[in-house]
């Protein structure tokens, strides 16, 4: 029809454009990740060029899917991730709800929860790993030593001494170290992430009906009822959202991961694909490959698990 | 069994009383309406039966229990309100069933009493739908069902049907009327439609700023109002009130005079005056016509088709033993 020909032809740059801004990256990854591409090769210096010729078929995924650290960046992924997404929404669901009721100086606290949502991703890990989580100077390294002197101090007082006496002294961690580095990164990125979930579910909350909660009341449902049957399923859909942006946002993350421990231990697969990016451009596609993969699995598998546990 | 009694029940809000002490008395398996204009207290006052709202002082007593400081659930009542307040995210049969799981009812029996409402509601084939899925006057069903299973000893209807159309509004009307004959239930119904507190009502109860003006089944109401108020506002169309001579005359201050208590006349009558705005509604036709010295029209309800022009002169006389008289207090004069 003749009339539909001109809107659709006034839509095309714009398609267009948003079709290669998607399809070349896209395809470079894909061609890369299927030829030998590395930055510096003295023995084979044709590799140092993108070429056809050097197909190596899926060479590349093979090399990557072999490797032990691929897939402990891949657990770490997830483990971040997922960690990130219940952590936030139960946080964000209970102190939304509870700064729902009006109470003196709501505002103020309302606007201070909102806050470290501001604070730059690089600044928070900074903050977080040295002047909170270190072990000597950090807040973290204050209390437990201020703990210990204060048994040691006590131990001889009289009375209360025997008591004191039992305690062992106490030892800092150290959120730097293999073992513990994702879980800092896991505390530094929900406190920051928390106020983006109180902030959807705080106006979500507004919208609830009130008379549906009066009527719920005159049922004879208790609190726990009316939040169970009544709050929380209103909440299905921003808890929804607010996972699926949050996973997206997760899946990427960087920065902390640089601060905290410079991937020592807890590699995350952005982070693994950037160490390849260094020389071997090849895998580092393959592996970025596997990552888009990743990325919507999960989302697939965490729409599906929160819609149906919600909406009852 | 249901016997509300309000003793001296009074309600503020901060320093606004919007309730003063009142004492109201419903019996058992009366359909009491509360009825006034918006901003009366009729809502508030249910609310506080209800126990939605805490009295501020005086008592309220449910089968003579003192439950002015019993929760909600407690009291044995079941409220419909006027947004319906159907829970969204579950299927008629679960929002129907709600109560009783609450009461952690046995999931057979609850299957029974569900069914069982349905049935007499016309719900059964929606059951399985959600409240977005049904039409208003469904809605109005489901929201009686999950009052009714409850087998409370009192129903409270907050304005039920002033979300419906004109024409589903005159069937739930008689849908209800139908239901406390066949419960046999005490009800207490809020309205600010004197024309649903008349046909509906065994009680009448007028407010007007928290204050109850009269209580009284709807003939009472109508043919005796103890004031200008409860005149102005029970029956349709509104009474007319006028003062000045007819009324000094007659030895009141405000005469009243219902639109079908008036005798219409082309050559004489008491009042003169001339045709302004008739409405045909085919039964009936209402005239409104102007009096000299009258600020605002009277209106006169003549039975059938009845031809007068705009502009034409006429004379009006009311019906002598149908006239209310009003003091100078606006109370009647008996």
């Amino acid at each position: 029809m003749a009339n539909r020909t001109i809107p659709r032809l006034l839509q095309t740059p714009a398609v267009i454009l948003l079709l290669f801004w998607m399809l070349i990256p896209l395809g470079m990854t894909l061609f890369f990740s299927f030829i030998r591409y590395v930055l510096n090769n003295l023995r084979n210096p044709h590799w140092t060029t993108p070429s056809i010729e050097n197909w190596r078929g899926f060479g590349n995924y093979q090399f990557v899917w072999g490797q032990d650290s691929f897939w402990l960046a891949m657990k770490n992924s997830l483990v971040i991730v997922t960690s990130i997404l219940f952590l936030t929404v139960i946080l964000g669901v209970v102190i939304a709800v509870l700064i729902n009721r009006s109470f003196p100086g709501r505002g103020i606290v309302r606007v201070l929860l909102i806050s470290p949502f501001f604070v730059m991703p690089a600044v928070n890990a900074v903050l977080w790993i040295n002047m909170i989580l270190d072990p000597v100077l950090g807040l973290q390294g204050l209390a437990v030593s201020g703990i210990n002197d204060l048994s040691a101090g006590l131990k001889d007082a009289p009375l209360i001494g025997w008591f004191f006496s039992l305690w062992p002294e106490l030892e800092p961690i150290s959120f730097r170290a293999t073992q513990t580095s994702s879980i800092a990164v896991i505390m530094m990125v929900v406190w920051q992430w928390t106020p983006f979930a109180i902030l959807i579910f705080m106006t979500s909350l507004q919208s609830e009906d009130q008379q549906q909660k009066e009527a719920a009341v005159l049922d004879g449902a208790s609190t726990w009822s009316q939040f169970r049957f009544l709050t929380l399923p209103h909440l299905g859909r921003p808890i929804a959202i607010v996972v699926m942006i949050q996973a997206i946002f997760h899946l990427s993350l960087y920065a902390e991961i640089e601060i905290v421990s410079r991937g020592n231990g807890n590699k995350n697969l952005p982070y693994y694909i950037g160490e390849l990016v260094n020389n071997n451009i090849g895998a580092a596609s393959a592996a970025g490959i596997f990552a888009v993969i990743l990325a919507n699995i999960v989302a697939i598998f965490l729409l599906r698990m929160v819609g149906k546990t919600l909406m009852e | 069994m249901g016997r509300i009694q309000l003793k001296g029940v009074q309600k503020k809000f901060g320093d606004v009383e919007v309730i003063p002490p009142l004492d109201l008395t419903i019996e058992d398996g009366e359909f009491a309406v509360f009825v006034g204009p918006s901003g009366c207290g009729k809502s508030t006052l249910l609310r506080l039966i209800a126990g939605l709202e805490e009295t501020t002082s005086g008592t309220v007593e449910i089968n003579g229990e003192d439950v002015t400081m019993a929760s909600p659930s407690s009291r044995g009542l079941a409220m419909v309100f006027q947004s319906y307040a159907l829970y969204p995210h579950m299927t008629v049969r679960k929002n129907i069933a709600f109560p009783l799981r609450m009461e952690k009812m046995d999931p057979a029996e609850i299957e029974k009493r569900v069914a069982v409402a349905a049935k007499s509601l016309n719900l059964t084939d929606y059951l399985d739908r959600k409240p977005g899925q049904l039409s208003g006057g469904q809605r109005q069903r489901v929201a009686i069902g999950r009052a009714i299973v409850r087998e409370p000893s009192a129903f409270l209807f907050d304005e039920p049907l002033s979300n419906l159309d004109a024409a589903l509004r005159v069937g739930m009307r008689l849908e209800i009327s139908e239901l406390h004959k066949r419960l046999q239930n005490t009800m207490i119904y809020v309205t600010h439609d004197q024309v649903e507190a008349m046909t509906m009502a065994d009680k009448i109860v007028v407010l007007q700023a928290g204050v109850i003006e009269q209580v009284g089944s709807p003939l009472e109401l109508y043919n005796a109002p103890r004031n200008k108020f409860v005149g102005g506002f029970i029956g349709s169309p509104k009474m007319n009130q006028i003062e000045g001579e007819a009324a000094t005359k007659r030895g009141c201050t405000t005469l009243g005079m219902r639109p079908e208590h008036i005798n219409m006349s082309p050559d004489s009558g008491e009042f003169k005056g001339t045709i302004g705005v008739a409405e045909q509604l085919g039964s009936d036709t209402f005239f409104h016509v102007h009096i000299e010295g009258q600020e605002e029209t009277v209106t006169v309800r003549q039975e059938g088709q009845v031809n007068y022009k705009y502009g034409d002169t006429i004379y009006l006389t009311p019906v002598e033993d149908r006239v209310h008289k009003f003091g100078p207090d606006g109370l009647r004069i008996a």
